[in-house]
């Protein structure tokens, strides 16, 4: 069925901002709804994870802008997502239907995407999230993790070193960016090292025995992939090779301990709702 | 011919072929007449092979850096000081400078 167009307004063209999430997987992830906001814009951004994937890209819209050559070694990382920002918003300016597309999920461990919507916002525009398929929801299925079940914890690996947070081992613990951890510069390319590698093992020696079996988890990028899944202990994470890709997973350390006084006050509770209830 | 683009889009979006093994893939592919380079990585298990249609492409992805380090980039924000009377000062110079909160 061909779908029915909506006739275009006859208002003065107002720019717009979508950004969208492609997925992990080439071919498998993209919704039908962020392929149509690819399609009908305007310009279309890039901030993705493959340079195939980018190409795939390029198939479904004739002008895609990589974002990636305004990463630079010695850069901080935080002066590119702002030029990210103030690129997509020159064309919003300049009244066009820009949509920007990032690999997995545009919101979640992104700057740009929501800065980008929240200064859209601000200056009147209409600016739009389309969620994707993230490396988070991969990796629950791959690694067969239900994150209801004793609950789950996601940190950026530096965020847990630089500040004083309270990790939780009765639940899943999930680490991102750890090849990056303690980079303060926010301007390497490559990973850090086993010498900052090691004080985050030590940090993470307070809640789990330098025994303790975690999990490093890659989803797959291209269809021909299988998603790479390693277990070691964590002793071992500072001599190990590690992507800025991939993932850290602490299963739970401890069994979760029932809070009696709580559960005493809820069966009081239900005690008196019984009481009263009539026959 | 479907080329390998089209073919990674159709694998990525058929459920037999996603799962498919190794050998049963590469034998499809190489019969269907993919590109050496796509029959490669399939049988070999290694994507890189398809750098060779692609072009080598060294990708950054590392797009989170929600943990700005206190020192950086500081955000003025104003903040009344008391001045030698204990009044709040409202010169509007009078700011500190506070480190950026984590996006």
């Amino acid at each position: 069925m061909e779908n029915p167009s909506i006739p275009a307004s006859t208002d003065a063209r107002r720019g717009s901002l979508a950004c969208v999430g492609l997925g992990m997987t080439l071919g498998s992830h993209l919704t039908p709804l962020a392929r149509s906001h690819i399609t009908q814009s305007d310009v279309v951004f890039a901030g993705v994870s493959d340079g195939i994937v980018e190409a795939w890209l390029q198939r479904m819209h004739p002008d895609v802008r990589s974002l990636q050559p305004y990463y630079r070694e010695g850069k901080s990382r935080l002066t590119t997502y702002r030029e990210w920002v103030d690129l997509m918003m020159t064309e919003v300016r300049a009244g066009k239907r820009v949509c920007g597309v990032f690999y997995g999920h545009p919101g979640i461990f992104a700057w740009s995407p929501h800065k980008a919507i929240e200064a859209a916002r601000a200056e009147g525009y209409h600016a739009h999230m389309e969620p994707g398929i993230s490396a988070e929801d991969c990796l629950y299925a791959d690694l067969g993790i239900d994150p209801g079940r004793f609950g789950c914890q996601h940190f950026e690996a530096s965020q847990l070193l630089l500040f004083e947070r309270r990790i939780d081992p009765t639940g899943y613990l999930v680490l991102w960016q750890v090849g990056h951890v303690g980079d303060q510069s926010l301007a390497r390319f490559k990973a850090t090292g086993a010498a900052y590698r090691q004080v985050f093992v030590d940090l993470l020696s307070a809640d789990y025995p330098l025994d303790h079996q975690m999990i490093i988890y890659r989803a797959a990028t291209l269809p021909i992939q299988q998603p790479r899944i390693r277990r070691i202990a964590l002793r071992d994470l500072p001599h190990i090779e590690l992507s800025a890709e991939e993932t850290v997973v602490l299963p739970p350390a401890k069994a979760m301990k029932p809070n009696l006084a709580i559960q005493a006050r809820l069966a009081e509770l239900e005690a008196a709702e019984n009481a009263v209830e009539p026959a | 011919m479907t080329d390998t683009m089209d073919w990674l889009e159709a694998i990525g979006q058929d459920a037999t072929l996603r799962h498919a093994s190794s050998d049963e893939l590469t034998t499809l592919l190489a019969a269907a007449d993919a590109s050496e380079a796509l029959v490669a990585a399939v049988a070999s298990g290694d994507s890189a092979q398809l750098g060779r249609e692609f072009g080598e492409h060294v990708m950054h992805v590392t797009q989170s850096s929600q943990t700005y380090p206190q020192r950086e980039e500081p955000i003025p924000v104003p903040v009344p000081v008391p001045d030698e009377e204990g009044e709040p000062n409202k010169d509007p110079e009078s700011v500190h400078n506070l480190p950026a909160q984590a996006a």
